[in-house]
């Protein structure tokens, strides 16, 4: 009796193990095996800590891959945790980095607010910290990389303007309420349509979620009969968005935020009209470059823009 | 030794050995810091989890509490930044965590509702209430004259071991005596056993129920408070799945979902495990799409041993 | 006698601390009923249960048919044709009873469609063998106790059982129920099938076995022919000592109204008016679905009383609620341990106090588990209820024992009315006499005492007074010195004018 229960913590205990070790194996792998050898031997002693906000969304998948790329080719251990949208794991995840001892932090936020104790706790630990994408309000950060986010809302902005001819009925898809980026990008695309004859009628939150795009789209579809141009924070709700138009069967000008491989896709097929391309893979890229140089004691920057360009069919 | 003795403290052995695989794979894992940063990132679910044990002891299930934590905690943070006093911002969130909690005991008890409905009813209304509440939006402290008080709640520090750490072991040292030594624990386990039978005892077996959902209420908005404060901010969709991760450490921890059957012990053993679960597979760098499989795989194997051991 | 074709040899089963089974021999022959009798505890279920493969035995030798058998599990002993019909039926009730009885085993044709027609058909056939017209597509929690105990029969039949036990079939049934289930043992007997007859009721055991197996303590204490043996011979054998009196009725001075009911009514009764005196033992009798629970429910506050009003000590008392009662000293004890007197997952200490907790707390709710202990341990000693310990879960516990531990409930509450709703069903012998001896005792107490019982002897036996109910109404009250068997009975089916 006793035996069976000793035996059964025990094969709990192996299996977790077992794949821990074999997932965590495949994942270190590379890492030690094509050691491209850089400069110093001391690299191997630096591990960066990535904590990403969501992995379920393309555009952060792509960041946290660039990113892992980017150690590797510099010789660096690179961490990544995901934060599943949950700003109490995000606390949680930046607290085991502290006491992994990493040496730096680059943290996706999934939130500006609610990062900040985080970023603090990490601070009081010494250890610096690097946002991407979206700004951490509270706590020291070494530099802030990001996309100019006004400056491709407003370029989404323009684009719509020649598309309608400076008129005509548009709805705005917001981001996240509360996310710098949905800040921003609204913020731009507003600042351009200010002075023509455009009019917003609808400005509903979707989270940035392609399902929630297409509800609140449909919603939207329901109460208001003539839209010209729907201008969404990102792609996933530009994509939920256009299924929704797709399914009125109406011609509707959808321009979304970000260029991801779907959203690029939708441009190609002449489907959606037009994507501000962020590039996630140099933030991601350019954010351990940047910790290479806040390890090394290097000055930065304290805003890193990233460049935004327009795709269109 | 005895049978007896591993029945009783199989879930602490397992965790125990459990704690010492791990280590053994991983040097951070077995140091006073992480054990600190453990309990710390457990304090939240195994508040929760205290609370749900009483339901679950009386043969009920609470899935309202995620949506309580997030109500009571944006109520709470949006009184301190409003400047009043942080003292008043926790207590009027407590009392909203116990009225809705109080709410689903007078649905259940004197409504007839099935617990699984009700609180699924309560969960959604109160998750609206929120969203109604922060218009959607993070609230935050922001530089009100309460923000650095009220931050100390979830993220400060007293003697070198973190705050939420001390209301954890109070909440449990609590939930035990009223389980083990009070009349009212009494009537619990009865009431899960045998609902019928502790009626025909002459025992008021609404007032137990709601006051049982009362106290889940209540716990559900002290976590709120302990999340919110660790924030400095509140979500409005946080705590979303919160009960679920509760309800797995209660079951981890030995109590009957039929009820009448369990110990608030075995709840925070439970927490544990599925806290050490989290850190460790952060520690040794697994992939986040792991993760989540693994600590499914986890309650299955040691809710069907447990099983299979009865 | 005839072949035999079963025989238990030297069995024995241990539990944690109790050897519930002693090398115990069991035979069984072809064609014969076998009475399986001993006091609760005595090991029959348990040795049952070893052969229709529930429990492993840990000694002993099963020669089933001149071979050796072994049943691992219930699929086991039933493949081997040994059908076992529990005292609690293991029906499905929202399924029909064709599906019952040939649960997991339904006929198929192609690509497993179940044949229902088959099904249907098949199953009547059974019923119709034992006498019964029903539809095999009736749900099961429409039949009564008696016809569900035929299909539990039928399903025995349908998988060509040679061995049935029967576990106190009659516990639940009426006496013309009682008679047709006779009527079908007898067929079951001559048509070459063995049947295991396990009860309290020594009557049924001279009506209906050929032969007689008595355990003890988990003993096995002798085999005997029916027709060879007394029922004094039976009881000494099963309780290791000549009995006294069975029913030591103590005649006391009878005091003053304790309790008044008057025009009781709701929808169980109507128009209820009685009074109870102080160390009285009034005896309620009827048929089952009389409304002798609900009036005792009714009284307790479980069911709302529609109009009517309820007096103590002249008082008018307000009761709407279990709680009330029991502040109001009335308590009541329920003919149903398992589903409504305990809660069995529940350590013995737990079960006594739960009524009366509020003696044991202080202000705040604390339990002093010292005093707890010592009071529950006194009323097991004064009732004397045998458990290893009073951390025992109740589940644990023999029926007479737990039975006594819903009465020391009952009486830790202190109450001055006590309402006892068949307080020795499922309860051997020997713990009846005990606890009619605690009943009688509680009397001189001065404790007034309202007992439900379906067993008119047992009514004759210790009441002072019997109210007889039919249909919702008291159809008859008789004084003790004018009761007799036929006279209860002619009130019970509603006979009410007797001149």
């Amino acid at each position: 009796m006793k035996m069976r229960k000793m035996l059964s913590v025990l094969l709990i205990g192996i299996l977790v193990i077992g794949i821990i070790s074999g997932c965590s194996n495949s994942e270190e792998k590379p890492a030690t095996t094509d050691e491209p050898n850089k400069e110093t031997g001391d690299n191997k002693d630096v591990k960066i800590g990535l904590v990403v906000s969501t992995l379920n969304n393309p555009f952060f998948v792509t960041m946290k891959e660039a990113a892992e790329e980017k150690a590797k080719e510099l010789g660096y251990e690179i961490i990544v945790l995901d934060s599943q949208d949950d700003p109490g794991k995000e606390i949680s995840n930046v607290e085991d980095l502290i006491t992994k001892k990493v040496s730096v932090i680059l943290i996706n936020p999934t939130d500006s607010d609610a990062v900040a104790n985080a970023v603090t706790a990490a601070n009081d630990a010494d250890i610096p910290v690097i946002t991407l994408d979206r700004v951490a309000n509270g706590g020291e950060v070494a530099t802030h990389i990001a996309s100019d986010n006004v400056a491709g809302g407003e370029m989404a902005g323009k684009f719509i303007i020649e598309q309608l001819e400076g008129k005509g009925k548009v709805v705005e898809i917001e981001g996240i309420p509360g996310a710098s980026a949905a800040i921003d990008r609204g913020e731009g695309f507003n600042k351009a349509i200010k002075e023509t004859d455009i009019e917003v009628v609808a400005k509903q939150p979707a989270d940035f979620n392609r399902t929630k795009g297409l509800e609140v789209m449909e919603n939207i579809l329901q109460s208001h009969a003539e839209i010209d141009a729907i201008f969404a924070h990102n792609d996933e709700m530009a994509l939920g968005a256009l299924e929704a138009v797709k399914g009125a069967g109406k011609n509707i000008v959808v321009v979304g935020f970000d260029a991801t491989d779907d959203a690029v896709k939708s441009v190609e097929n002449g489907e959606m009209a037009a994507t501000v391309a962020q590039q996630p893979e140099k933030i991601g890229a350019l954010g351990v470059e940047a910790a290479e140089k806040v390890v090394k004691g290097e000055k930065v920057e304290e805003f890193i823009p990233v460049d935004l360009k327009l795709i269109t069919e | 030794m005895n049978r007896e003795f591993f029945k009783k403290y199989k879930s602490i052995i397992g965790l125990i050995l459990f704690s010492i695989i791990i280590s053994i794979f991983n040097k951070d894992f077995l140091t006073v810091n992480n054990i600190l940063n453990i309990l710390r990132q457990t304090s939240i679910n195994s508040i929760i989890a205290a609370g749900m044990t009483f339901v679950v002891l009386t043969g009920g299930i609470d899935l309202s509490v995620g949506s309580i934590l997030a109500f009571s905690g944006a109520v709470c943070i949006s009184m301190v930044s409003a400047g009043f006093s942080v003292f008043l911002a926790v207590i009027v969130a407590l009392i909203i965590g116990s009225i809705i909690g109080i709410l689903n005991g007078i649905f259940i008890s004197k409504g007839k509702l099935q617990p699984f409905i009700a609180t699924l009813a309560t969960m959604t209304i109160v998750r609206g209430a929120t969203l109604v509440f922060t218009d959607g939006r993070p609230i935050t402290s922001g530089g009100s004259k309460g923000a650095q008080a009220f931050r100390n709640i979830g993220a400060g520090y007293f003697l070198k071991i973190p705050i939420p750490i001390y209301i954890m072991v109070i909440v449990f040292l609590l939930s035990y005596y009223l389980l083990k030594h009070m009349k009212f624990g009494r009537y619990v386990y009865s009431l899960g056993g045998n609902e019928e039978a502790t009626k025909l005892s002459g025992i008021n077996v609404d007032k137990v129920k709601i006051f049982v959902y009362g106290i889940s209420g209540f716990l559900a908005a002290l976590a709120g408070i302990v999340m919110t404060s660790r924030l400095s901010s509140a979500q409005p969709n946080a705590g979303v799945g919160y009960e679920l991760d509760a309800i797995a450490s209660v079951v981890l921890g030995g109590t009957s979902l039929t009820g009448g059957v369990g110990s608030v012990l075995g709840t925070i053993v439970g927490a544990l495990i599925i806290g050490i679960i989290n850190n460790a597979l952060n520690l040794m760098n697994v992939s986040s799409y792991y993760q989540t499989m693994v600590k499914g795989i986890v309650i299955l194997l040691a809710v069907l041993l447990d099983r299979k051991n009865d | 006698m005839d072949d035999i074709i079963l025989e238990m040899n030297g069995i024995t089963k241990k539990f944690p601390g109790v050897k519930a089974l002693d090398n115990v021999n069991f035979h069984l022959y072809k064609g014969n009923v076998m009475a399986l009798i001993g006091e609760n505890g005595a090991g029959k279920s348990t040795l049952m249960k070893i052969l229709s493969g529930v429990y492993p035995k840990d000694k002993g030798k099963i020669i089933l048919h001149e071979k050796e058998v072994n049943f691992d599990t219930p699929k086991e002993a039933q493949d081997a044709g040994i059908a076992i019909i529990h005292q609690e039926l293991n029906l499905v009730p929202y399924l029909s009873i064709g599906e019952n009885i040939f649960l997991g085993r339904e006929p198929s044709k192609k690509f497993g469609k179940v044949d229902w027609n088959k099904l249907y058909i098949e199953s009547e056939e059974y019923l119709n063998k034992l006498g019964m017209k029903l539809n095999s597509r009736k749900l099961v929690k429409d039949l009564s106790i008696a016809e569900q105990q035929m299909v539990e029969i039928a399903k025995a039949l349908s998988i060509d059982a040679k061995i049935i036990i029967m576990d106190e079939p009659t516990d639940s049934l009426t006496d013309k129920e009682t008679e047709n289930l006779f009527r079908v043992i007898n067929e079951l007997r001559e048509s070459g099938k063995s049947i295991v007859y396990i009860s309290h009721r020594l009557q049924e055991v001279f009506q209906i076995c050929d032969s007689i197996t008595v355990l003890r303590d988990g003993q096995f204490i002798g085999e005997e022919l029916v027709e060879d043996i007394t029922e004094d011979e039976i009881i000494e054998m099963m309780v290791g000592r000549k009995l006294d009196e069975q029913f030591p009725r103590i005649d006391s001075k009878l005091g003053d109204t304790v309790l008044e009911v008057k025009n009781l009514s709701n929808e169980y009764i109507s128009n209820i008016s009685f009074n109870l005196l102080k160390g009285e033992i009034l005896g309620i009798s009827g048929l089952m679905g009389s409304g002798r629970t609900e009036l005792a429910k009714t009284i307790y506050g479980t069911i709302e009383s529609s109009s009517g009003d309820i007096y103590i000590y002249g008082k008018k008392a307000d009761i709407k609620s279990e709680k009330d009662a029991i502040e109001q000293g009335i308590t009541y004890v329920s003919e149903d341990r398992k589903g409504e007197g305990l809660v069995l997952n529940l350590p013995v200490l737990e079960n006594m106090t739960i009524s009366s907790l509020k003696c044991f707390v202080n202000n705040f709710g604390h339990i002093n588990k010292e005093l707890e202990k010592k009071i529950a341990e006194e009323y097991i000693n004064k009732l004397s209820i045998k458990t290893p310990s009073i951390n025992q879960l109740i589940k644990n516990l023999s029926g007479g024992n737990q039975q006594k531990v819903s009465i020391a409930k009952s009486l830790m509450s202190e109450p001055k009315i006590l309402i006892l709703d068949e307080p020795t069903r499922g309860v051997d012998v020997g713990a009846k006499k005990e606890i009619y001896d605690l009943i009688n005792e509680f009397k001189s107490h001065g404790m007034s005492i309202i007992m439900i019982s379906s067993d008119i002897p047992e009514i004759l036996g210790i009441s002072d007074r019997v109210l007889v109910m039919h249909e919702g109404e008291i159809s008859g009250e008789i004084s003790i010195e004018e009761a007799s068997q036929e006279k209860i009975m002619k009130y019970a089916v509603g006979i009410k004018e007797m001149e």
